[in-house]
């Protein structure tokens, strides 16, 4: 007798309105594997998810856990199955403890009336021990890291006894050492038997950690291959549906003239034992350079950059040139006006105008251009905002169509536009292709050295060194807020600039 | 006709709206025993226009603040502060003058409508820096106003009256003719000046860089910051706009009631401009709203307190509250089940349901048995209860069934 897989997907169909955002997925997921899912965005990975995890409950198709069907009527049947997800972005009470979160709905109880804090904080304690995190259960979600806030759902899912553990992109916010981490506790859930859905783009860590790989793409499946008998150029290849040139940096003639400079920038901290966020940074850019900024999580990328932008908390210490004259930016218009422009991290938070339209969302910026007398001029704005979806090969229905019907790297491209309109002389782009599929990061890094090579200078930080390397003329590397290298690209290696940022 | 259906699409709320200020009217035409609309449509239509423009006036302020990503709940008090303002100035104006020599009243009424503009510009402006400078949340800000402004005006009114008239009286009576009789009686004026605001207000919105940028920063205020916007000055030019549109609205009260009263001159009417606002589409998030669903969705309101008054015929201001408490509930729910917002939502759902059907239905029973008496109270109670019920039980079979 065969033991039936432990979820079968059978032709799975969802419609939305305008949208058929799965058609005819069948998947079959064995007991104790660790299966990853693939597909750019769009494909359908977190429909698919909802309905696994009863959030989608009206759906086409079969699914059976364990061999019996069954359809959930909310998220609460799913978690009695035994179905449990880590969304990407993660849902913690950021006011509650540790504790009181990984209980939230179902805490434990004296005598059936008190709430018993007590308790929770020891069973809490003791599954966070599992998990090699020595955080005390009575820590507010909100104060600790990402990397911690997820092993604090991962701890909830084990307390409710989880045997499928849904994880959606889990590394795409996490420092290497946390992402070491979680490889280990995943190690340690597949050894006690969970099964676990990954989801996510990265190929290295598909590899390392799947034993089969489902692609989807445009809502279709495509294929499920064991790991052994497939590479990462297949995948890609399934996932893209075309062949994917890898990324070939193209040879730019090194200029002399200095764009901008920054001399001993430092950045304090008040309240935190350290002092300071950045300490005496300096460094060049050069015309029609890209400067890659390196370093982990928390080591002053993001700050840096604000630094620049004259967005930073406070007023930060220590001079900025551009061109020659000192600037100095006490909030980003003015440093918009000096020409700098900043790429924002978080796009959905920090840079998309959800109830604007893409013609709007590009334009925002650069309006005063595009006056007649007093009024913007529509003929203007709307030739302007074409332009950038023209250069940056922007996929839209039109200028009006909503900004959020775009998928991320459309939206990127859109902000890289509003961005362009102002002809900026520095551009900094912060991690610009988080979150964003294969394809369209090709086509960023494209887009990146062309404008390099009409002369614009760029700043660039990641939080993936292969981009980096990929991309960069020199690598600046932070380490706790200090600047401990900067590298050529000849000399850059991963080992160098992993042991520069992370240097005791 | 190529593509008609993106333009109905983005103006669906308006010509819904129109479509029940139409439907109210027309209920109103018959429901009406001593059908007044038909009688004397010229006097029942200028006063809804009245008092609708009144309205309209700081509506569209609270709007462009909202849109902002703000709230202004100051309206009311700026309105009797700035009328008290009026007053003071006007009369402090008057006592230039001897009985020989008074002064010009074109002076005394110039002088204190621009001390009240100015006063809505200053509290505008002590907005902006409560909400930028010091960090307090808008709601918190404009709450101390509205407390606030009602009895600094009182103060300021006592004062004046105790050294200008001959006693401590918090009411100043209002005798310029420019208010009394011009004003009162062109009401002509009082559409156009909210049509000219409208019209300003529009073009500001739709087609200046300003404009687009308070849409901006309501939609999104971080990133208006980051994308180099100056969102300091644009909440102070919001708030401004905001309180001055009051100052503005404030001499209209005085034309209409003849006296400044700084305890109960518009009184919760920035509710009803919020209101107003909000069935006109604007989002309370920020980012979203047009001047023309303001405009209809003053109008509505006005539209609908009156046809209460005209169908119960007792005094329309007893019930006006309860009119603009139930009209706003509706819009918005109805405007929520048009989008996708509101799809597969149960209203009458679990315990909380059980718990609404029997509110909605005793405040129903209770409200048509004070008017009509208590048999009819009852049926409709039972009606209404009846009624909820249905739509509970339809709902929990549709559920079911998917």
């Amino acid at each position: 007798m065969t033991i039936p897989p432990i979820i079968e997907l059978k032709s799975i169909g969802k419609s939305f309105p305008g949208v058929r955002a799965l058609d005819a997925v069948s998947i079959s997921v064995q007991r104790g594997e660790l299966h990853a899912i693939c597909g750019e965005n769009g494909a359908g990975k977190s429909t698919l998810m909802k309905i696994l995890s009863g959030v989608i409950t009206d759906y086409e198709g079969q699914l059976s856990i364990d061999g019996a069907n069954i359809r959930f009527a909310g998220t609460a049947e799913a978690e009695q199955a035994g179905i449990s997800i880590i969304h990407q972005e993660l849902n913690l009470v950021e006011q509650l403890s540790v504790a009181a979160n990984v209980f939230l709905g179902r805490e434990l109880k004296l005598f059936n009336s008190i709430r018993d804090d007590r308790a929770m904080n020891r069973s809490a304690a003791s599954l966070l021990q599992g998990l090699e995190c020595d955080i005390a259960p009575q820590t507010l979600a909100g104060s600790l890291r990402i990397g911690d806030q997820q092993l604090v759902e991962i701890a909830k899912a084990l307390s409710l006894q989880s045997r499928i553990l849904i994880m959606d992109e889990p590394t795409s916010a996490l420092t290497e050492s946390e992402v070491a981490r979680l490889y280990r506790v995943i190690a340690k859930l597949l050894s006690q038997g969970t099964t676990i859905l990954y989801i996510s783009h990265k190929m290295d860590e598909v590899f390392r950690l799947a034993d089969r790989i489902t692609v989807l793409r445009d809502g279709r499946f495509i294929a499920t291959r064991d790991k052994q008998e497939t590479d990462a150029i297949e995948i890609t290849r399934l996932m893209v549906g075309r062949e994917l040139s890898s990324y070939v940096a193209v040879p730019r003639v090194a200029s002399d003239e200095c764009v901008l400079e920054v001399r001993s920038l430092s950045l304090g901290w008040p309240g935190h034992a350290r002092g300071y966020r950045l300490k005496d940074i300096s460094f060049k850019l050069y015309r029609g350079e890209i400067l890659g900024i390196a370093g982990l999580m928390g080591a002053g990328r993001t700050e840096l950059l604000e630094c620049i932008f004259g967005a930073a908390t406070q007023p930060p210490s220590g001079e900025v040139y551009l061109e020659g004259e000192k600037i100095v930016s006490r909030n980003p218009s003015e440093a918009c006006r000096a020409g700098i422009a900043l790429v924002t991290e978080d796009r959905k938070r920090l840079g998309l105008f959800p109830e604007m339209s893409v013609g709007k969302n590009i334009s925002v910026c650069s309006l005063n251009q595009m006056l007649h007398g007093f009024l913007i001029s529509q003929r203007r704005e709307r030739e302007g905002s074409q332009s950038m979806v023209n250069k940056l090969h922007v996929k839209t229905a039109s200028l009006r169509s909503g900004i959020t019907a775009l998928s991320g790297g459309n939206q990127q491209k859109c902000i890289l536009g509003r961005w362009l309109l102002t002809r900026p002389k520095v551009l900094l782009l912060d991690d610009p292709t988080r979150g964003i599929d294969v394809g369209a990061k090709a086509e960023l890094y494209g887009l990146i050295q062309s404008l390099c090579q009409d002369g614009l200078s760029v700043i660039l930080t990641s939080s993936e060194m292969p981009e980096l390397l990929a991309l960069c003329d020199r690598i600046l590397v932070l380490n706790e807020g200090r600047q401990t290298a900067i590298f050529n690209r000849a000399e850059a290696t991963q080992p160098l600039i992993m042991e520069a940022a992370a240097r005791g | 006709m190529h593509n008609f259906y993106p333009w109905f699409h983005a103006r669906a709320n308006e010509i819904a709206l129109i479509v029940a200020i139409l439907v109210v009217v027309l209920v109103t035409i018959f429901a009406d025993s001593s059908q007044s609309y038909l009688q004397d449509p010229a006097t029942s239509a200028e006063d809804i226009l009245r008092n609708a423009a009144m309205l309209a006036i700081f509506a569209l302020g609270a709007s462009v603040v909202i849109i902002a990503g703000g709230i202004d709940l100051s309206a009311g008090s700026m309105i009797a502060f700035s009328g008290t303002t009026i007053a003071c100035t006007m009369l402090g104006i008057q006592s230039l003058g001897t009985l020989e020599a008074p002064v010009a009243p074109w002076k005394v009424v110039t002088g204190g409508i621009s001390a009240g503009l100015f006063a809505g510009f200053l509290v505008g402006t002590l907005h902006a820096w409560l909400i930028t400078s010091v960090g307090l949340p808008p709601f918190v800000a404009t709450l101390a106003t509205l407390v606030g402004l009602r009895s600094l005006a009182r103060v300021m009114g006592e004062t004046v009256t105790q050294a200008l008239l001959t006693g401590k009286k918090s009411q100043i009576p209002i005798e310029q003719p420019f208010f009394t009789d011009f004003l009162r009686q062109r009401v002509d004026l009082w559409i156009y000046t909210a049509i000219g605001l409208a019209i300003f207000t529009f073009i500001l919105l739709g087609y200046t860089v300003l404009g687009r940028h308070l849409y901006a920063l309501g939609g999104n205020e971080q990133a208006a910051r980051l994308s180099g916007l100056r969102t300091e000055r644009l909440k102070w030019f919001a708030y401004v706009f905001g309180a001055m549109t009051a100052s503005l609205a404030s001499i209209f009260y005085l034309a209409n009631e003849g006296v400044s009263a700084p305890v109960t001159q518009a009184r919760g009417h920035e509710l009803n401009a919020i209101a107003a606002a909000v069935v006109g589409g604007c989002s309370l998030k920020g980012g979203v709203g047009t001047v023309a669903g303001t405009l209809l969705g003053a109008l509505f309101l006005r539209v609908v307190i009156d046809a209460v008054a005209k169908i119960i015929k007792s005094g329309a201001d007893v019930w006006e509250g309860l009119i603009v408490g139930v009209v706003v509930v509706l819009a918005v729910t109805f405007s929520q089940l048009r989008t996708a917002r509101g799809y597969g939502r149960s209203l009458f759902g679990g315990a909380l349901g059980l718990c609404a059907i029997a509110i909605l239905s005793v405040v129903a029973g209770t409200v048509i048995g004070i008017q009509w008496g208590s048999s009819y109270g009852l049926m409709a109670g039972i009606l209404m209860a009846l009624l909820f019920s249905g739509v509970r039980w339809f709902e929990n079979r549709s559920r079911v069934s998917i």
